[in-house]
């Protein structure tokens, strides 16, 4: 049942420095706002109740979408799902991202959700992860006691469970150049209505061998059908450098299907991973072909 | 503890003192008697306490009052002159979008932030501006007959 | 009757529009009064349980909080029908038990009510009702109506054998239906079932009550049926009816859900008990499980037909799952009898239905009442049956259809009936001779599907079928209209212009409404059963009929000519003979108060409309989906729906009605599913995230075509269209499905993993 907020402290900061300062005194009793598309909702149906919310959006420099041929693309947390969508390099070279963005939600939800919460939020069915799965994201992650980065692939732990510390904040989203002759773009099923939550989301990303036509490389990552956002690696095996054909596309998807561990719906989500791996794949295949 | 907050709402300079913990949902509703902003499923999903912040549609069920320090919001209130209707609420009325009611501010909000951008928008792209505003009664028909008659009578009155 | 119209039939906007585009409009969530205390109710978290203690004094020490009751306070007052059904009001004296007490010492259902408080806000209302400790005894539960049936299941009403809330015969059998079944050529039968569908109005349910100073209560009520609920609250206080006041503002949807008693009694027990003004809103999820939702039944349904496709005989029993307390659910299953089996032309008809109670959230009516269910599984059959006989689904159809003349579905003549041209109309829109019963191939296929309905205008005569209209001319020739429907969304206080300005010849703006306050309008059935526009239509025709000739009258004697002669229109009384001879409307009315001879009364008109008629509105639905058999995803395209509905009294007004109906009947068809947790009893979808309804992007093409022919006994022809446009389309939906890929789902709502599962590919 959702309520009314209960109280809290609310601090502001207006500095990353402030910012992680600020999470690690109060450790365990804060929680970081951004958004707030999620965690508002979960505090109203009373799942979690923090002493202390550590509102992020007034800093300043964390709400960007950089690109440099040198470091590629990197991405600031507080970046909105909307001006990610309508970011024209990110629609120019990293389509699918776009995609996913304006998959998220409703329009106000793009407006207000950022692509930091996507990623710590950390539910199996967000429809980023998937994609920064395939682009090989890096999370820069920040506090008292420094920064690392870590590989998208070695973030998430369980369902809304990541590697992020206590006291530790996700600053930016760092994105290499996608390989030369290459494409991607993420398809989903939602669970019932056309604006609802994922219920299979596929990204595949794939490169080919202008001069042969061959695939010299595929990722393909499957969000909601795992405990945590999933790259299918024996289905990309099948397909890595080999010409690809329908039969092969078909061969797979099955295989991606098989990579899958639905808890609920478990065989109407692995039959929609098989079907959606197949279009994605076709698709991306189609346009570099 | 409260704390001030200054912010804009329908063109009018606000200085409040407002509790961490509220919504702007209540704060509107409730500190500053602008009930057209409306109540619904509290949780992000139905559109219908849509506000405009800086021009563009949030949910005020989600959001917190502080929050918008600094900002300025439209609400349903601001849109018309007087008793003269916005050229989106004239829509609405004349094309019977408008049962119930309850929807029709947060449907009103999404097309104004849609059509203060693109005066000429396709059939698809009204659909999608209002995609996060559920409405029981209508059937969104005359709500997207009303959306598009809307954008042409602005913009013949941006480009007589 | 072709009568020259010039205000009924026009899309005039609606009187309250502009309130409601502006924020105007004041609905009871919007409404504060000084010193108004916020209500909040605790309820069970379990389905069954009996209350063995509750502890309040942690709550009741919190500053702030003025009052919590508990059962024990509540006791003082009356047990009711939240229906409004245990004070005889049906022909017949059909009543409910009464069942329900404000509050109840047993928890009958997930989300019952335990308790209550009222606090100076919403925070620390709720932070109170966190405080409130209660200890449960968990007793077995019964979820689903077989169960509850069983010997053993629990008892959930003392009165109720083995559950059986009600056993509900067909009103209107004819003929011997298991005789004829035998002797048919071809028998077609299944078992269809059905969901509990929540109403999902956008405003939840709310009440404000206060007491005033000489003891009066005034509620303000989102209750289509202010006048019996005045009663009812009347009744459950232990107060005389003239002590009760019922305001009615704007209601943010009802659909059904607000012909009962819904936040009322518990806001207006916390007022009694505090003596100050409290409001009590429901949240969404309290809209779920504490108020009435769709009925949600089993049929099991036979029916027969010759060779040649006349239909024979029909059978049902209906199975519905009533919840912990009685409510408007009985009904549904004989109000889905009555037109299901009314429909067609049948000699022999026989149905009956058990309607059980169980550990669930309370059923009751919702658009269409038990018309859904009901024709979800007749068109299914329909169709099949024509399939048998190589017979399209039109012609079967065209056939068994009735004509006007012949016997409507609630016993009395049918004055007149257009769904042929419905059929026809809406064939022709949807291309069925082009798409319908071609060969489909590939992973997608398209199909299309028709289903028809009947309904009614009003429920007369199965109910007290009661309006009264009040119609009072101005000087200045505007008139006040006294008349008291509900303001849900239909466009209702327009209608009601347009008729009394036609009739009085004014202009539909020149009519101001009066209404929403019980202290001032006559009794008035309410806002149900499609009903506003045909009943209190006619009551609000007469009143301004008897205005009219009062009118003419003295408008002949001051232009000294027989009042025969005369017409009104355009706010003009003038001579048919000799048309310089005239006068203005507002003259008339002026001279009536300013005359100086001894009286000074506004013209005025009056009418008590007991409806007697009820005129069937008929419809035609089509629907072309597209079905994915890899995914087994359905995606309707277009939906045609075909209405006679008599003249349309405002054209935009109806399409709104049926494009509305198109929305919740997608919803009910496929993505719509109240989901009790078998195990626990728990409501699992109790707001949007989880429970799905149609949004903007769900919606197909959609077509409504009126066939605009009056019928003789309503308002300038009217008849009712406030349920009948969600009743077809969920079964047009099946046809279509099964024309795309032949297979039938028979179990709503109609998900990818049941299209997979029927195509034996799941
Ligand atoms: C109606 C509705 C529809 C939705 N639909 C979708 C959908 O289709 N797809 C989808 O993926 N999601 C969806 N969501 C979920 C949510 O909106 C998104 O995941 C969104 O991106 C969350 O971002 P936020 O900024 O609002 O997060 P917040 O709610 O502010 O935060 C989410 C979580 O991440 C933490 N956090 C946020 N930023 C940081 C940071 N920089 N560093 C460390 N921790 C941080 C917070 O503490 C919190 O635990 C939906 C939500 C709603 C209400
Ligand atoms: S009330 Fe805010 S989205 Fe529904
Ligand atoms: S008009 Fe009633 S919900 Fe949209």
């Amino acid at each position: 049942m959702a309520r009314l907020l209960r109280p809290f402290e609310y601090r502001g900061p207006q500095t990353v420095g402030e910012a992680v300062r600020m999470l690690s005194e109060y450790d365990a009793q804060a929680r970081v706002l951004a958004g707030g598309t999620d965690l508002i909702v979960s505090m109203k149906k009373r799942q979690i109740s923090p002493r202390y919310i550590v509102y992020i959006k007034d800093i300043p420099d964390l709400n960007y979408v950089h690109y440099s041929q040198e470091t590629g693309l990197t991405i600031g947390a507080l970046a909105t799902h909307r001006s990610i969508a309508d970011s024209s390099i990110i629609k120019d070279r990293y389509n699918l991202l776009a995609t996913a963005c304006n998959k998220v939600g409703t329009p106000q939800v793009r407006n207000m959700g950022t692509i930091g919460g996507n990623i710590c939020k950390a539910g199996p069915s967000q429809d980023t992860p998937p994609v920064l799965l395939v682009l090989d994201a890096r999370l820069k992650l920040v506090s008292l006691g420094g920064e690392r980065v870590v590989p998208i692939d070695t973030f998430f732990l369980a369902p809304f469970k990541t590697v992020l510390q206590q006291g530790e904040l996700l600053t930016e989203i760092q994105i290499p150049n996608p390989p030369p002759v290459s494409a991607g773009c993420y398809k989903w099923a939602t669970k019932t209505v056309a604006v609802d939550e994922t219920l299979v989301g596929v990204a595949v990303l794939m490169s080919v061998d202008s001069a042969d036509g061959v695939c010299t490389d595929i990722k393909i990552a499957l969000g909601s059908v795992a405990p945590t956002p999933m790259r299918a690696r024996q289905a990309e095996e099948v397909l890595r450098g080999k010409r690809i054909d329908d039969r092969l596309i078909g061969q797979a998807a099955q295989v991606a299907a098989g990579e899958t561990r639905p808890r609920s719906r478990a065989d109407f989500r692995r039959r929609m991973s098989r079907h959606l791996v197949s279009e994605a794949i076709a698709e991306t295949w189609k346009m570099i072909r | 503890m409260k704390e001030i907050a200054t912010f804009m709402v329908n063109e009018k300079h606000y200085e409040l003192a407002i509790e961490p913990h509220m919504l702007l949902v209540e704060v509107l509703r409730d500190e500053l008697g602008l009930t057209g902003t409306k109540h619904s499923c509290g949780i992000g999903s139905c559109g219908a306490c849509t506000v405009l912040i800086d021009g563009r549609p949030v949910l005020s069920c989600l959001t917190l009052a502080l929050t918008v320090r600094g900002k300025d919001i439209t609400t349903i209130e601001g849109l018309a002159q007087g008793t003269t209707l916005h050229p989106i609420q004239k829509a609405f009325v004349e094309h019977g979008a408008i049962q119930c009611g309850y929807c029709t501010p947060g449907m009103i909000l999404s097309a104004k932030a849609l059509l203060d951008k693109n005066l000429n928008p396709t059939d698809k792209e009204v659909k999608h501006a209002l995609s996060g505003n559920l409405c029981r009664c209508t059937g969104y028909v005359k709500i997207i007959d009303a959306v598009l008659a809307a954008a042409e009578a602005m913009s013949k009155e941006a480009h007589p | 009757m072709s009568q020259k119209l010039s205000v009924v039939g026009k899309r005039i906007i609606q009187p309250d529009a502009a309130a409601k585009a502006t924020g105007n409009a004041i609905y009871v969530s919007d409404i504060t009064i000084p010193g108004m205390l916020i209500g909040k109710v605790l309820r069970s978290p379990y389905p069954h349980a009996r209350i063995k203690r509750i502890d309040k004094s942690k709550a009741e020490n919190l500053s702030g909080v003025e009052a919590i009751i508990t059962p024990e306070d509540t006791a003082q007052w009356q047990k009711f029908d939240r229906g409004l059904k245990d004070l005889p009001m049906i022909a017949g004296g059909y009543t409910v038990p009464a069942d329900e007490g404000v509050l109840n010492e047993r928890a009958r259902h997930f989300g019952d009510a335990i308790a209550a408080l009222a606090a100076i806000n919403e925070h620390i209302a709720e932070e109170a009702l966190e405080l409130i400790e209660v200890e449960y005894e968990e007793l077995p539960f019964a979820i689903d109506p077989e169960e509850a049936m069983k010997p053993g299941a629990p008892q959930i009403s003392d009165f109720a054998g083995r559950n059986i809330g009600k056993h509900m015969p067909y009103a209107f059998p004819e003929g011997d239906a298991d005789k004829a079944l035998g002797g048919a050529d071809c028998v077609v039968e299944g078992t269809f079932t059905t969901t509990k569908q929540e109403h999902c109005t956008a405003e939840t349910a709310a009440a404000v009550a206060r007491i005033d100073i000489s003891g009066r209560l005034i509620v303000w009520s989102q209750c289509q049926l202010p006048h019996l609920a005045r009663r009812e609250i009347a009744h459950i206080f232990n107060m005389p009816v003239h002590k009760v006041k019922m305001i009615t503002p704007f209601i943010g949807g009802s659909f059904g859900q607000r012909g009962s008693l819904c936040a009322e009694p518990i806001c207006i027990a916390l007022a009694l008990k505090t003596g100050k003004p409290v409001k009590l809103v429901y949240s969404r999820e309290e809209n779920f499980i504490a108020l009435e939702s769709r009925t949600g039944f089993k049929c099991n349904l036979k029916i027969g037909f010759n060779k040649d496709g006349t239909l024979t005989a029909i059978q049902v029993y209906m199975l519905g799952r009533l919840g912990g307390y009685m409510g408007c659910g009985p009904m549904a299953s004989a109000i889905g009898m009555i037109f299901g089996l009314g429909h067609y032309r049948c000699p022999n008809r026989a149905g009956e239905a058990d309607m059980v109670m169980t550990n669930t959230p309370v059923s009751g009516a919702f658009r269409g009442f038990g018309n859904p269910a009901i024709m979800w599984g007749i068109e299914q059959l329909v169709d099949e049956a024509a399939e048998r006989l190589n017979i399209d689904p039109l012609t079967i159809r065209l056939k068994n259809i009735k004509r006007a003349g012949e016997t409507a579905n609630m016993g009395l003549r049918l004055e007149s009936t257009y769904l042929e041209e419905c059929i026809k109309q809406g064939a022709e829109a949807i291309g069925w001779r082009e798409k319908w019963g071609k060969k489909k191939e590939g992973a997608i296929r398209r199909g299309v599907g028709l289903a028809t309905m009947t309904h009614c205008s009003g429920a007369a005569p199965l109910y007290l079928d009661h309006s009264n209209a009040f119609i009072k001319l101005n000087e200045d020739g505007t008139a006040d209209l006294v008349v008291h429907p509900a303001p849900v969304g239909q466009h209702i206080w327009g209608a009601l212009s347009q008729i009394a300005a036609e009739e009085l010849g004014i202009h539909a703006g020149d009519i101001n409404i009066v209404t929403g306050d019980t202290d001032v309008t006559l009794f008035e059935y309410g806002s149900d059963a499609s009903r506003s526009t045909y009943v209190i239509g006619n009551a609000t025709l007469m009143a301004a009929r008897n205005a009219k000739e009062q009118i003419l009258a003295r408008a002949a004697e001051m232009l000294d000519i027989s009042p025969e002669e005369l017409k009104i229109s355009d706010r003009k009384i003038s001579s048919r003979v000799d048309p310089k001879k005239s006068i203005s409307v507002a003259e008339v009315c002026y001279d009536a108060i300013y005359n100086f001879k001894g009286e000074c009364l506004n013209i005025s008109g009056k009418c008590s409309w007991e409806s007697k008629w009820n005129s069937p509105p008929t419809g035609a639905f089509f629907a072309e989906v597209e079905v994915n058999t890899e995914t087994g995803k359905v995606t309707v395209r277009r939906l045609v729906t075909a209405m006679d509905c008599g003249k349309a009294i405002n054209p935009m007004a109806v399409e709104g009605q049926l494009e509305g109906g198109m929305q919740q009947g997608i919803g009910y068809g496929l993505t719509e599913d109240y989901v009790i947790n078998k195990d626990t009893g728990v409501v699992e979808t109790d707001n949007y995230d989880s429970y799905k309804m149609p949004g903007i992007l769900d919606m197909p093409e959609t077509k409504v075509i009126i066939i605009d022919e009056p019928d003789p006994k309503g308002p300038f022809g009217a008849k009712g269209v406030g349920e009948p446009g969600m009743v077809g389309v969920a079964p047009a939906i099946a046809n279509a499905i099964y024309d795309a890929i032949g297979v039938r789902i028979r179990d709503l709502p109609i998900t990818p993993e049941k299209v997979l599962d029927a195509l034996g590919s799941g």
